[in-house]
C-alpha cells in the first residue's frame, strides 16, 4: 500500500519548509527509519525519516523547493515503478493580479441627492485643487440645486486624488465625481463626467421604497440650505423623538425654523404636532413633489381583462374599470378617482369593492388622478405634485410603467407603497387580484 | 413580617440548606468557631460540626481548588472568600477550572459550588479590602453571579445558589450585614435571572446593584419631592441577567441611569447600558448613563473614600439633568 | 478492589496498556506531523510505566487528575482509542464531544477528572476529590499526577499542607522526567523534591519510573494504606520523555543531547524491559507479544481512520454545556 511522504509540520507557526537535500533518489529502496530528506526550519535543519519500507517514487519536489506543510512530496510504494499519476504539488506561486485601473485608489465621493427635483446636480465649482489635502469638514465643491447653491463637504480626510467632473457640468446624482486618497497621490486625474462608466443611478426600482424614505430624510437633514446649530446640517434629536416624528409624519425642521433649541426630545414632538399645518395641501400651484415612485410591469393584463369583462359582464367603460381598480387601492371606504386620457378628464365615484358599482360623477374633488398616457410616446415623467396624488400609466416595451407622484402631506409614505404596489398587481393580473 | 439582618439571613439560608442536603459544606478561613470576621456564620459549626464547617489555612488558591475537586466528585461546597479583593488570588481555580469544566468535558463533569464573598467600600479598609470585582467574574462564561441588595434577597438567592448545579459567585455588601429587612419565615427561593422592580415610576429608570439599590431608592425619594417619578429596578443576578424587565422599564420611562459600585470604566454598568442602548434605542429620550465608583484605587482617608462611590444626591442630580433634557455631554 | 498483581492476566494487561500508550502516542504524533490534528499535544512516550504501574493499582472508583501530558493517564485509567482520537481531532464522538481536546481530555466514567492545561492546575482538584471522599466516608483514593516542573507552583504546597493536616486519601505522584519544558529540572527545582513533601510530614518515596512492577508494587501498598486513612503520600517517579515538551518541539539539542535520548530509549525503555522480563519468566512468548503488538497497532490505525472520518460537533453545540441548566448560553 503506498505511503504518502509529506512535508511535516515543523513547530509552531511555520507553514512551509525548504527541502535542503534529498538523501534518497527516486527508485531507491528505503527501510522504515531511513532518512529521506533534510528540511530547513526556522531554527535548524531537520531530518525526515521514512514511515515505512518500500521504494521512493512519485517525487515531485526538488532540493531547494519551498513546500507547504502537509503537501505530499513523494510516495513509498511496493515497487520502484513510477505511479501513473504523480501527486500534484500545490502551486501557490501565482498571486492574484491586481486589477489595473486608471483611477487612483481612495474613498469615492458622489454627487449627492440634495432634495432636488431633478436627478442631477450642476457642479458649479471645485473648492479644492487636485492633489491638495482636504479635511472631512472642508467644502469640496459647490452644487446648484433648484433652491440655491450648496457647498458639499468632502466627508473624509485625505488628498483630492481625482476630479471626475468639470465645473459647469450636470452630473447625475449618485455618480462618482471625486476620489480622496489617504496618501498624497503621485499623479491626479481630472476629467469630464461625460463618458464615465454608468454610475449606480439614483435607483428607479420596481416599487421604490428607498426613494420615499430618502426624501423625508433629505428634507430633514439637507445641509447648508438650512440654518441649524450643527455645522454639518444635522438636526440633533433623541432616538425617541425621531421615531415619533417619523411615525406621525412630522418634519423636525419645522422645530428648527420655529427656533426650538436642540437637541429635540419627545416632548418637543408634542409641540411640533400642535403646530398649524403648513404643507398639507398647497393651494393651487404645485408644491415640490416629495414623493415619487415607479413600478414596472412586464406585461399588462388589463387589456385582455377588459375584453373579457366587456363580453361576459357588459362592462364597456375602460376608464371606469380602471378607476375602480385604482380606487380599491386607496385606504378609503369610498373614493373619487379622476381618469385623464386623450386630453379629457372624467371623474368616477368608487363606492365599494364592486367594479360594477363605479359610476361617473360630474363635480367632485378627486382623491386620486389616473393619467393614462399609454397611447402617447411618453416614457418617463416628473411633473410634481398636484391637487391629489397622480398615478400615470406609460408604455414600457410590452408592459407598463406606473408612476405615482404626490406632494408631501397628501398621502403617507406607507399608503403610497400599498397604492402603487396593489395597483401594479391589478394591472398585471386583474382577475387574480379581484378574486 | 419579622425583620432580620442580612447576616442573619445568610446564616439562615446556609443552615437550612445544610440541613436539607448533607453534601453541602462550608470551607474557608475562620468559618468555624469565629464564624468569619463578620460573624455571619456564627453557630453553624456548633450545629454541623467541623467536618461540615471547615477552617483552612490562609491558602485561597488551595481551598478554592479543593472546593472545585470536591464539587466535581459529588459534594456541594460553599467557599467563603473573606474579602472580594482576594478574588485575584483564586482566579485560576475559579475561572480556568470551575467555570470551564462542564464545557471542556462536553457536559459530563459538573461543578456545583458556591463562592460566597463580599464587595463595598467606605469601611476605611483601603484599596486592597474594599473592591467590588463582580464585573471580572461576570465576564467569564460558565459562572453565575448574584448580588443580593437586602436581607430578603440574600436569603432567597443563597438558597438558589446552593441548589444550582453550576459554579455561582455571590457578592454580599460588607457594609450591609447589620441592615434589617422583612424576611418571611417560610421557605422561599429567589430564582436567578429575575429582576425586581423595587419602586414604580414613569420619568426615569434607576437600575442599581447590591447596596446601590438603596442608593437609587433614596435618590427616588429626593426626586419625588421635585415631582420627578423614578422607577428603581434591581437585577438581583447579573448572570443570568433579566434583560426583559430592564428593557421594559427603559421603554416605559425612556431614560436610564445604571448605578453600581464597580469602577466606572469597563464594568457592569457598561454592559447593562449597552444592552439597553442596543435593544431599546428607539425609546430613549436621553443617553443611558453609567454611575460607578471612581476609577481610582479606594483611598484610605475618609474625606477621600466617601467621594469615590455613587450617592443618592449624585444620582438625583444626574436624573434631574436627564429629565430636563440637558446635555450631559456636548453633542 | 485491586487484587494482588501476581497472575499472568495482570502482567499481560500491564504490558498491553504500556504498548497501547506508546502506540497511541506514535499515532498522535503522526497526526500532528501530517497536519491533520488541530492544535498541539504533549507526548507521553517513555513514561508508560508510571501511568500504567499506578493506574493498575486503582479501581474505577478511584480518581486521578492528569496533566497537559495526559494521554498516558487517560489510556491507563481505561479509556478507548476511538473516543480519545476523536477528542484529539475535535470530533463529536470524543470523550468531551470535541470541546476539550488533548489538554483537557477527561473520561469521567473511569474516574479520570481530566487533563489540565494549567501546570499544577489540577492539584487542588485532586486534593478536593480526596477531601470529599473523607467527608462522605467513602474509601476511594485520588492520585494526582504532575511533573517535576509543577513543583514550582505554589498551589502544590497549599494543598499538601491541607492534605497533611486533614489526612486526606490522596497520593501525589511526581513524574520527574528531568525537564521542565525546555529546562533541566536541577535548574528549576532547588533542593530535594521528596523533601518538600516530608516537610509537611507526608511520607515520600522515590522509585524507578521505568520499572512498571516496582511502580505498581509501591502504589498498591500506598493505596491500601490511604484507604485506611493513613494518607496522604508522595511518590517521585524517575522517568524520561522521549519527545519534546510538545509535538512541535523537534529541535531539542539546545537543551538536551541526542546521546542522552538514545541512552534512555535503548537502555531504559520500560516496554522493552518488561517484555524481556515477561519472556524470561515464561509468562509470554515473543510470538504472543508480537501478535499483541500488531493487534494494538491495527486497533489504533482503525481508530485513527474512524476518527478522521467522524463528524465534528454541530455548530449549534458551540454554546451548549456552558451551564447545566441553560441549553444555549448565547441564545
Amino acid at each position: 500500500m503506498p505511503l504518502d511522504v509529506i512535508m511535516p509540520a515543523l513547530g509552531m507557526a511555520q507553514e512551509s519548509g525548504v527541502i535542503v537535500a534529498w538523501h534518497k533518489q527516486p527508485g531507491d529502496a528505503v527501510a522504515e527509519g531511513d532518512v529521506l530528506f533534510e528540511v530547513e526550519t526556522d531554527k535548524a535543519t531537520m531530518e525526515v525519516e521514512a514511515q515505512g519500507a518500500g521504494f521512493l517514487t512519485g517525487v515531485v519536489a526538488s532540493d531547494g523547493d519551498q513546500v507547504p506543510v502537509g503537501d505530499v512530496i513523494a510516495r513509498i510504494t511496493d515497487t520502484a515503478d513510477e505511479p501513473a499519476e504523480a501527486p500534484q504539488p500545490k502551486d501557490d506561486t501565482g498571486a492574484a493580479q491586481p486589477a489595473t485601473d486608471d483611477l487612483p485608489e481612495g474613498q469615492t465621493v458622489i454627487m449627492p441627492t440634495l432634495g432636488m427635483a431633478q436627478d442631477s446636480g450642476l457642479l458649479v465649482a471645485w473648492m479644492v485643487e487636485p492633489g491638495a489635502k482636504v479635511d472631512a469638514d472642508d467644502p469640496l465643491f459647490e452644487v446648484e440645486t433648484d433652491k440655491s447653491t450648496v457647498e458639499v463637504p468632502a466627508g473624509v480626510s485625505g488628498y483630492l486624488a481625482a476630479q471626475l467632473a468639470e465645473a459647469g457640468e450636470d452630473v447625475p446624482t449618485g455618480q462618482v465625481i471625486a476620489i480622496i486618497s489617504a496618501e498624497a497621490p503621485a499623479q491626479t486625474v481630472t476629467r469630464s463626467a461625460k463618458g464615465a462608466a454608468p454610475a449606480a443611478k439614483a435607483p428607479e426600482p420596481q416599487a421604490a421604497p428607498k426613494e420615499t424614505k430618502a426624501k423625508p430624510a433629505a428634507k430633514l437633514e439637507s445641509p447648508k440650505a438650512r440654518q441649524t446649530s450643527d455645522p454639518t446640517g444635522r438636526i440633533l434629536a433623541s432616538p425617541k423623538a425621531r421615531r415619533l416624528a417619523l411615525e406621525q409624519g412630522l418634519d423636525l425642521y419645522r422645530l428648527v425654523a420655529a427656533g426650538v433649541s436642540q437637541p429635540f426630545h419627545a416632548s418637543d414632538i408634542e409641540t411640533l404636532a400642535a403646530m398649524p399645518d403648513e404643507v398639507a395641501a398647497p393651494a393651487g400651484a404645485a408644491a415640490a413633489a416629495s414623493l415619487h415612485l415607479t413600478a414596472d410591469i412586464p406585461a399588462e393584463g388589463f387589456t385582455a381583462f377588459m375584453a373579457w369583462a366587456t363580453e361576459t359582464a357588459g362592462m364597456t367603460d375602460g376608464a371606469a374599470v380602471m378607476a375602480g381598480l385604482a380606487g380599491r387601492c386607496l385606504d378609503k371606504a369610498s373614493a373619487v378617482v379622476a381618469v385623464e386620457a386623450f386630453g379629457q378628464r372624467r371623474l368616477f365615484d368608487v363606492p365599494g369593492p364592486y367594479l360594477s358599482a363605479v359610476t361617473p360623477v360630474d363635480d367632485a374633488t378627486p382623491n386620486l388622478i389616473l393619467r393614462d398616457l399609454r397611447a402617447t410616446r411618453i416614457s418617463g415623467l416628473h411633473l410634481g405634485g398636484e391637487d391629489a396624488p397622480v398615478l400615470s400609466l406609460t408604455t414600457s416595451g410590452t408592459g407598463l410603467t406606473l408612476t405615482l407622484e404626490a406632494a408631501q402631506g397628501q398621502i403617507t409614505p406607507a399608503a403610497t407603497l400599498s397604492l402603487l404596489g396593489d395597483f401594479a398587481g391589478r394591472m398585471e393580473q386583474p382577475l387574480r387580484h379581484l378574486l | 413580617m419579622r425583620e432580620i439582618t442580612l447576616s442573619q439571613a445568610v446564616n439562615e439560608a446556609l443552615a437550612e440548606e445544610m440541613r436539607r442536603d448533607e453534601t453541602v459544606f462550608i470551607i474557608g478561613e475562620d468559618v468555624a468557631e469565629a464564624g468569619t470576621p463578620f460573624k455571619v456564620l456564627a453557630g453553624l459549626v456548633e450545629e454541623f460540626g467541623t467536618e461540615r464547617v471547615i477552617d483552612t489555612p490562609i491558602a485561597e488558591p488551595g481551598f478554592m481548588g479543593l472546593a472545585v475537586g470536591a464539587a466535581m466528585t459529588g459534594a456541594r461546597p460553599v467557599v467563603d472568600l473573606m474579602f472580594g479583593d482576594f478574588l485575584f488570588l483564586i482566579m485560576d481555580q475559579l475561572c480556568n477550572q470551575a467555570a470551564k469544566t462542564h464545557y471542556m468535558s462536553g457536559g459530563k463533569l459538573t461543578v456545583p459550588l458556591v463562592l460566597r464573598t463580599n464587595l463595598g467600600a467606605t469601611r476605611r479598609s483601603a484599596a486592597q479590602h474594599s473592591q467590588s470585582l463582580h464585573a471580572l467574574v461576570a465576564h467569564i462564561p460558565g459562572l453565575k453571579v448574584a448580588m443580593p441588595s437586602s436581607a430578603y434577597e440574600a436569603k432567597g438567592l443563597m438558597k438558589t445558589a446552593i441548589r444550582d448545579n453550576n459554579p455561582v459567585v455571590i457578592f454580599e455588601d460588607k457594609l450591609m450585614y447589620q441592615e434589617k429587612a422583612p424576611v418571611p419565615e417560610e421557605e422561599f427561593l429567589i430564582p436567578f435571572g429575575e429582576a425586581n422592580v423595587k419602586r414604580e415610576g414613569t420619568d426615569i429608570t434607576l437600575i442599581g446593584t447590591s447596596s446601590m439599590v438603596q442608593v437609587c431608592e433614596k435618590a427616588a425619594e429626593i426626586l419625588a419631592k421635585e415631582g420627578i417619578s423614578a422607577e428603581v429596578v434591581d437585577p438581583r443576578t447579573i448572570v443570568p441577567l433579566d434583560e426583559a424587565t430592564l428593557l421594559a422599564s427603559a421603554r416605559k420611562t425612556s431614560r436610564v441611569i445604571v448605578v453600581d459600585e464597580g469602577h466606572q470604566s469597563y464594568g457592569v454598568t457598561a454592559e447593562i447600558a449597552s444592552r439597553i442602548n442596543e435593544k431599546a434605542f428607539y425609546h430613549l429620550d436621553a443617553p443611558v448613563l453609567r454611575m460607578g465608583a471612581l476609577d481610582v484605587p479606594v483611598p484610605f482617608s475618609p474625606a477621600l473614600e466617601d467621594i469615590t462611590v455613587p450617592t443618592p444626591e449624585g444620582v438625583a442630580e444626574k436624573a434631574r439633568m436627564l429629565v430636563a433634557g440637558e446635555m450631559i455631554h456636548a453633542a | 478492589m485491586a487484587k494482588a498483581k501476581t497472575n499472568t492476566e495482570d502482567y499481560m494487561r500491564m504490558y498491553r496498556q504500556m504498548v497501547r500508550i506508546r502506540t497511541f502516542e506514535d499515532n498522535a504524533n503522526q497526526l500532528y506531523l501530517s497536519a491533520k490534528m488541530p492544535g498541539l499535544t504533549h507526548m507521553y512516550s517513555g513514561e508508560e510505566a508510571v501511568a500504567v504501574g499506578i493506574c493498575e493499582a486503582l479501581t474505577d472508583d478511584d480518581r486521578i487528575t492528569s496533566t497537559h501530558r495526559g494521554h498516558g493517564h487517560c489510556v491507563a485509567k481505561g479509556a478507548n482509542f476511538k473516543e480519545m482520537f476523536c477528542e484529539l481531532l475535535g470530533k463529536e464522538e470524543g470523550y468531551c464531544r470535541g470541546k476539550g481536546g488533548s489538554m483537557h481530555i477527561a473520561d469521567q466514567s473511569h474516574g479520570n477528572l481530566g487533563a489540565n492545561a494549567i501546570v499544577g492546575g489540577s492539584m487542588g482538584i485532586a486534593t478536593g476529590a480526596a477531601l470529599r471522599a473523607k467527608l462522605q466516608k467513602k474509601d476511594d483514593v485520588t492520585v494526582c499526577f504532575f511533573g517535576d516542573g509543577a513543583t514550582a507552583q505554589g498551589l502544590l504546597y497549599e494543598v499538601m499542607n491541607m492534605a497533611a493536616l486533614w489526612k486526606l486519601p490522596v497520593i501525589y505522584a511526581c513524574e520527574n522526567n528531568g525537564y521542565s519544558e525546555y529546562t533541566k529540572t536541577e535548574e528549576i527545582a532547588a533542593g530535594s523534591i521528596t523533601a518538600r513533601a516530608e516537610a509537611f510530614g507526608i511520607e515520600a518515596h522515590q522509585v524507578d519510573g521505568q520499572d512498571v512492577l516496582a511502580v505498581n508494587a509501591l502504589t498498591q501498598k500506598l493505596v491500601a494504606r490511604a484507604r485506611k486513612g493513613e494518607g496522604p503520600f508522595f511518590i517521585e517517579l524517575m522517568t524520561y520523555r522521549y519527545h519534546g515538551h510538545h509535538v512541535g518541539d523537534i529541535n531539542r539539542e539546545y537543551y538536551r543531547t541526542k546521546d542522552e535520548e538514545k541512552d534512555w530509549k535503548d537502555n531504559r525503555d520500560p516496554i522493552i524491559r518488561f517484555r524481556a522480563w515477561l519472556v524470561d519468566q515464561g509468562i509470554a512468548s515473543e510470538e504472543e507479544i508480537e501478535a499483541m503488538n500488531a493487534e494494538i497497532k491495527e486497533d489504533a490505525s482503525a481508530a485513527v481512520e474512524y476518527a478522521l472520518a467522524a463528524k465534528y460537533p454541530d455548530v449549534s453545540e458551540v454554546d451548549m454545556h456552558v451551564y447545566t441548566d441553560i441549553t444555549h448560553a448565547c441564545a
